[in-house]
């Protein structure tokens, strides 16, 4: 197991790309829930103060 | 040629259902995609006779670069389409991709940056194939910035699509920069044909680039429909999807 996180040396270039690049896709999900999240709570704002 | 769906797709409404629908099953497909081409990058495929295992960066490497350069393709050619043919919702798809595109410019420049010490001996380098990738963060940034700083969103929509086409030009720069100039960077790797690769390294590779296409697909879908209630939060079709 120990080998297979050495990378064969290079560990500690892969396993930050990875984390980056996959941390990278989650907040782009997490980013886009908050905008359409906050879109609609705008909307609903407006729409209640109009008749 | 019946153009009946390209007129369903400029109608707000429909795209806000239609991106509704499809953001789940684009997001489930790309997550599965993402695990198996994971499991088979780090895991199933072997190592490489020169790079060892920094190689399997590129399973992280190729598809967000690849996606960083398809992102502003997509954004020039809606930004265009929204400019000839006055669709609003060209112009909302133009703006929701962008930021989605900048992120996986910086993933692209970070996760290069860290093959490229052990391979090059160096972080960064102010290579062809770097610098236009770098020129490409500014572009989005630039767009993003022209829109945030005008107020009309008309008069946005038309002073970054301008930005956005005339950028473009920067895509095949970046694509054919390493083989017009001296780079560090290697050349295109093919992988169908006769491939640089073997099979149990390409299939991975191949898979994972459908899934960040896939996952594109997703963000996409949920920012622009956050983007048509911007735009038409005083319509009534928003007041019935709200309800």
């Amino acid at each position: 197991m120990s080998e297979f996180f050495a990378m064969s040396g290079y560990g500690k270039y892969l396993w930050p790309s990875f984390a980056i690049g996959f941390g990278i896709v989650a907040l782009n999900y997490v980013l886009a829930v908050r905008s359409l999240a906050s879109a609609k709570l705008q909307a609903k704002r407006r729409l209640e103060m109009s008749p | 040629m019946n153009w009946t769906w390209f007129h369903r797709f400029g109608s707000a409404p429909y795209m806000y259902g239609f991106a509704q629908r499809w953001a789940p099953w684009f997001g489930g497909a790309a997550v599965l995609l993402m695990v198996i081409a994971l499991y088979g990058g780090l895991v199933l495929a072997p190592l490489d006779y020169q790079q060892k295992d920094a190689y399997r960066i590129v399973y992280v490497h190729a598809p967000s670069a690849t996606l960083s350069l398809a992102i502003y393709t997509t954004m020039a050619i809606a930004a265009a389409v929204g400019l000839i043919w006055r669709m609003k919702v060209a112009h909302a798809a133009a703006a929701a991709s962008a930021p989605i595109g900048a992120w996986f410019t910086v993933a692209t420049l970070i996760t290069g940056s860290l093959w490229g010490k052990p391979m090059w001996g160096t972080y960064w380098a102010w290579d062809p194939r770097l610098t236009s990738e770098l020129i490409l963060l500014f572009l989005y940034l630039g767009y993003m910035g022209l829109r945030a700083a005008i107020e009309d969103p008309q008069k946005a929509d038309k002073a970054s699509a301008v930005l956005a086409i005339v950028g473009v030009v920067n895509i095949p720069i970046i694509k054919y920069s390493v083989n017009w100039w001296n780079s560090l960077h290697q050349p295109a790797t093919r992988l169908l044909g006769e491939a640089d690769m073997v099979w149990s390294m390409v299939w991975p590779l191949l898979m994972m680039f459908v899934a960040f296409m896939l996952f594109y697909g997703a963000v996409l879908l949920i920012r622009l429909r956050a983007e048509l209630l911007r735009r038409e939060r005083g319509a009534s079709w928003v007041r019935e999807v709200l309800s």
